[in-house]
């Protein structure tokens, strides 16, 4: 036995194979296992994303850096609304707190008056499953505003069982309807975009609610149901503790409510009877005054079906909610497409916010602009490609329709920040690059309230000014009456 | 000079332009980009360190300084300046050792004994129970005790096992201390099986040592064979399945189907098996290529009829030092010891205490808290031989539960270790009240049904290990439990993550495949000629290379 070829031997095969993996390199495919598209009847994905893909033309256009350059610099001055105007801003740094005037206002009367109200309506993604960040923008509003309630929930949800805020569970009879997939509901969406049927003659259809652990959120306070029109009536069971409160369902206007009971409940059970016909919403928690926010989140959502909502049904909605500021948050399900031009998404996004404003008239609205996001460049996880013309899309709109923006992307790290997010310990997002945890949505939560109320503090120093003016003014006039009057009196003397 | 220009060009398509930066990256620590046998910066640096080792493998002190700077330099890579304290402790405990082994006197062995043990593991538990324990304390008595930040060096657990086995075979006497310390740090350092295992045993290790190195066809052959399917298995299987689900469900298992949750608990299975077995198998590759025969550390675990066989067969290395080291020492079937009475009955009054306190939410957690206790005490009621029994149980137990928190600091790593520890003293009753039949194999059925009872077992089982915490864990073994039969819904998950679910499948028959089947793959492999060895060994890097460019899968909500 000669060792000497052997060691030898096995380090030429160890280097020939390097070879022959050149080679191999060079014949075969760059990758195995690609990503090929899914077959989208099975997925969930809206419908209308998914037809404005495919119109699209996917035209790139590549002057567009050049543009957003230009644009970036650009200066945004506001308008002086009611005395007050926010310093100008350029479109890199867009906020557009100028916007959010009207519910800054609302917060401002709120610290004044604490029985009043303001409502917070949460529009998302599968970034808010499970109330995630929503929660948390909640609490520090409720922290700081006060109010008790997780707001208006859902009959059923996709993500009901992860969701801590409140516990829901329900029988697996009910009929749903969503505007992520379905064009023309038998009866109109409700606020968040579904609409449920119990029309199951044979078993009961039933809703349990039971409240959370949430620090504002440990009672289900004042259980509101919301219904809608129908031609036949039905009955309700209200099943709370031992006792059962029976209730006729009067579906005469678009929009009735009723009351489950006055007061705070730690759990109660909804028992649909012979209501087949009638649109059932959801129930609404809040102990009437402070901060409410609801969520109304919706996987797979790209924001497009809200410009489905059908504005009769939601300024009935409005009559008993009262919202003063609408968030939509979206961008995650946009962003697999392959495209970097959004020109197509800023045109249906743009429908959208003026859905919004046709259906809650006078409310401020808020942008919440994609998070970072990452995909393997050869062998790197960086930020998606997609990731920057889509966030600055949605810049444009929301300037152009004149609504408030929040940059998720640079407030999370901006380039690289998803991976950072991923690998820290402990972790603040998924392995999919994509989602945050519990602990991420926190911070992102925390992040956003963050901002909002930055814009808040300098709303009211600008409003301060503003009396200090008024004040100076009307001492002013005074002094020029009593001048005048003295003017007058040299006069008549 | 076309041709050199030529040559750079092609150099340059093939490996990029490769700059003074670059080359100061390959030997400088980062934390980011571990030295793992799965990447090309450690194929190439192999090459270079292999071809002059083929040069000096006549040589002693000079090939084991030469082998012993690798393994410095290697463990650096990994762990940065931590590379110090694996000197450090090496040369504490190689002292240590040389005066057990000169020691006349009993007493004098056993408090040096006793010191150098205290040692090792209290630096291990610095490193890697020191926050765990920080948080334990805070939580259980409200305390406000800041957290460490400490860097777990890599391979602490391994190398500290190692050069514990050395000092208490010297101690029992088992074997001869080493010359000196550069033979005592090739023990120790040596980088195959450094980081990761298998853990070797000094009497098993340090014999090799001294022979005439040699390399023979067959060697090589096995070498070959075990990296190449270490590195499918680590690096396509294992890591794929990771990164584009199992993490995923995992992360937030509420989020998915109860279908989804079950296929990531059997896709951790097998993603664990192949992540840990074929980095073994590739350090054990790596050590017979250098002319070293590491133990087996894996043996197909996951054929076991029963839990006992699947201990005999799961990372075989820990569980015969635990069982040498551990169990023996605390009296294992003999005598009863009092870490052998502590931990369990700290376990369980911890386990009933829990079940109390969460009596109002639900009376599920005082259930299993009681029965677990209920089937611990048949477990030696039952036998004829109660006394011995008890003792054994209550060792074993306690070896389970420290095996269990060896593998990471965490309360999902004591149950993971009660759970196995549970199981082995029911199916040691088990065996004793049904004896098998000695005379005659058990019939197929049988063994099949023996199978698919363990393996379920076992998946349970690393539901804990795997989960963030043991919330998580529940939340996984609850939504599995709401599963219902929607075959239609299944076939959409499955076509959804065809990729994933492919390679689980080919992890799996590849597991089951009958050894005859493998064996005789292996014997193809041994006769083809050297050429195409090294084509099927560059098929298989290509294999690792376009797997890890491959982009992780997009997010799917399925609807239903």
């Amino acid at each position: 036995m000669n060792t000497k070829s052997y060691f030898f031997q096995s380090f030429a095969i160890v280097a020939l194979a390097l070879i022959a993996f050149i080679g191999f390199k060079q014949i075969l495919p760059d990758k195995i296992f690609s990503e090929s598209k899914m077959n989208s009847k099975n997925v969930l994905i809206d419908s209308l994303l998914l037809e404005a893909v495919a119109k699209d033309s996917l035209g790139t256009n590549d002057s567009l850096d050049a543009i957003e350059d230009a644009e970036g610099k650009e200066e945004i001055v506001y308008e002086n609304v009611e005395g007050i105007e926010f310093p100008s801003e350029t479109f890199d740094n867009y906020k557009g707190y100028q916007y959010l005037i009207s519910f800054y206002e609302k917060l401002y009367q709120l610290e004044k008056h604490p029985e009043s109200n303001v409502r917070i309506a949460y529009y998302g993604d599968s970034m808010t499953d499970g109330d995630l960040i929503v929660q948390d923008v909640r609490t520090n509003y409720q922290e700081r505003f006060g109010g008790n309630g997780v707001g208006f929930v859902p009959i059923t949800s996709e993500s009901a069982a992860s969701r801590g805020s409140v516990k829901s569970t329900y029988s697996k009879n009910w009929k749903t309807q969503s505007y992520l997939n379905v064009k023309k509901p038998s009866s109109p969406f409700g606020v968040n975009g579904h609409v449920f049927f119990a029309n199951d003659k044979a078993n009961a259809t039933w809703v349990q609610y039971e409240a959370g652990t949430n620090k504002f959120s440990t009672t289900l306070n004042n259980p509101t149901l919301f219904y809608g029109r129908a031609s036949r009536s039905g009955k309700v069971n209200f099943i709370i503790g031992k006792d059962t409160l029976k209730k006729n369902l009067a579906p005469n206007n678009l929009i009735n409510t009723l009351k489950v009971s006055s007061g705070h409940l730690k759990a109660f059970k909804a028992n649909f009877v012979n209501a087949d016909s009638i649109p059932i919403y959801g129930f609404n928690f809040d102990n009437g005054s402070g901060v409410h926010v609801d969520n109304f989140s919706q996987r797979g959502n790209s924001g497009l079906p809200i410009s489905m909502f059908n504005a009769n049904v939601m300024q009935g909605f409005n009559k008993s909610l009262k919202y003063d500021l609408i968030i939509l948050h979206y961008g995650t399900n946009v962003l697999n497409y392959g495209t970097k031009n959004y020109n197509w998404y800023e045109r249906g996004m743009t429908k959208t916010v003026n859905k919004i404003k046709e259906s809650f008239p006078g409310v401020s609205i808020l942008i919440v602009s994609t998070a970072d996001k990452s995909t393997k460049y050869d062998l790197e996880m960086k930020t998606d490609s997609a990731v920057v013309p889509l966030m600055k899309a949605q810049k444009r709109y929301a300037l152009d329709t004149e609504s408030g923006f929040v940059n998720l992307y640079t407030l999370m790290g901006g380039d690289g920040s998803m991976v950072k997010w991923v690998d820290e310990t402990p972790a603040k997002a998924n392995k999919d690059y994509t989602h945050f945890n519990q602990r991420g949505a926190k911070a992102i939560g925390n992040l956003l309230y963050g901002q909002l109320n930055k814009g808040y503090e300098e709303y009211k120093i600008l409003r301060e000014k503003r009396e200090a003016v008024a004040n100076q003014q009307r001492a002013a006039r005074k002094t020029k009456t009593d001048s005048t009057s003295v003017i007058k009196d040299s006069v008549n003397e | 000079m076309t041709t050199i220009d030529s040559i750079n060009d092609w150099f340059i398509q093939n490996f990029g332009a490769i700059t003074t930066e670059q080359v100061k990256s390959w030997f400088i620590y980062n934390p980011d980009e571990k030295l793992l046998f799965n990447t090309g910066l450690f194929l190439g640096l192999f090459l270079v360190f292999y071809f002059v080792y083929a040069f000096l493998r006549k040589t002693f002190y000079l090939r084991l300084t030469y082998v012993i700077l690798f393994s410095l330099f290697f463990y650096y890579k990994s762990s940065g300046i931590y590379f110090l304290l694996l000197l450090l402790s090496s040369v504490v405990d190689y002292g240590l050792s040389q005066i057990i082994f000169k020691a006349t006197k009993d007493s004098t062995k056993k408090i040096y004994l006793v010191i150098s043990v205290i040692l090792n593991l209290g630096l291990l538990g610095y490193f890697k129970y020191m926050n765990f324990m920080i948080v334990t304390f805070n939580d259980m008595f409200h305390g406000n005790y800041q957290l460490h930040d400490i860097f777990l060096p890599v391979g602490i657990s391994f190398y500290t096992f190692q050069s514990m086995s050395y000092i208490i075979e010297i101690y029992r006497e088992e074997i001869k201390p080493t010359k000196n310390y550069i033979e005592y740090l090739f023990f120790v350092s040596f980088f195959p099986q450094l980081v990761a295992g298998p853990i070797v045993r000094a009497k098993d290790f340090l014999p090799q040592i001294y022979q005439k190195l040699n390399l023979s066809r067959q060697d090589v052959n096995n070498a070959l064979f075990l990296i190449i399917g270490g590195l499918i298995k680590k690096t396509v299987i294992s890591n794929y399945i990771s990164v584009n689900f199992v993490d995923r469900v995992f992360d937030t298992p509420l989020s998915y189907t109860s279908f989804e949750n079950l296929m990531a608990s059997y896709g951790y299975a097998i993603q664990i098996y192949c992540d840990f077995s074929g980095y073994s198998d590739m350090a054990i590759g790596i050590a017979l290529l250098l002319g070293f025969k590491l133990p087996v550390n894996f043996r197909t675990p996951y054929k076991s009829t029963s839990i006992t066989d699947f201990w005999r067969r799961w990372h075989i290395s820990l569980s015969t030092w635990l069982k040498d080291f551990l169990y023996i020492s605390m009296g294992g079937n003999r005598e009863g010891s009092f870490a052998g009475y502590l931990f369990p009955s700290l376990f369980f009054f911890g386990l009933l205490l829990w079940g109390i306190t969460s009596y109002n939410t639900s009376i599920i957690p005082l259930i299993v808290a009681s029965v677990s206790i209920l089937l611990f005490c048949l477990s030696f009621l039952l036998s004829s031989k109660k006394k011995q029994t008890l003792v054994t149980n209550l060792n074993l137990f306690t070896t389970m539960l420290l095996g269990g928190l060896w593998h990471g600091a965490g309360a999902q790593f004591i149950v993971w270790g009660a759970l196995h520890g549970l199981a082995l003293a029911i199916h040691k009753i088990f065996v004793e009240i049904f004896p098998s039949k000695k005379d005659k194999s058990p019939n197929f059925l049988w063994r099949f049904f023996s199978i698919v009872i363990t393996f379920h077992f076992v998946v349970f089982c690393w539901i804990f290990f795997r989960a963030r915490d043991f919330e998580t864990a529940l939340q996984v073994i609850n939504n599995i439990g709401q599963l219902t039969f929607e075959p239609e819904l299944w076939k959409t998950i499955v076509i959804g993550y065809k990729n994933v679910f492919g390679l689980m499948l080919f992890g799996y028959v590849w597991h089951f495949l009958p050894e005859t089947f493998t064996n005789g793959m292996k014997s193809v492999f041994d006769k083809t000629p050297i050429l195409v060895k090294a084509i099927i060994l560059g098929f298989v890097y290509w294999i690792v290379y376009a797997t890890a460019v491959a982009g992780s899968q997009p997010f799917i909500y399925f609807q239903f």
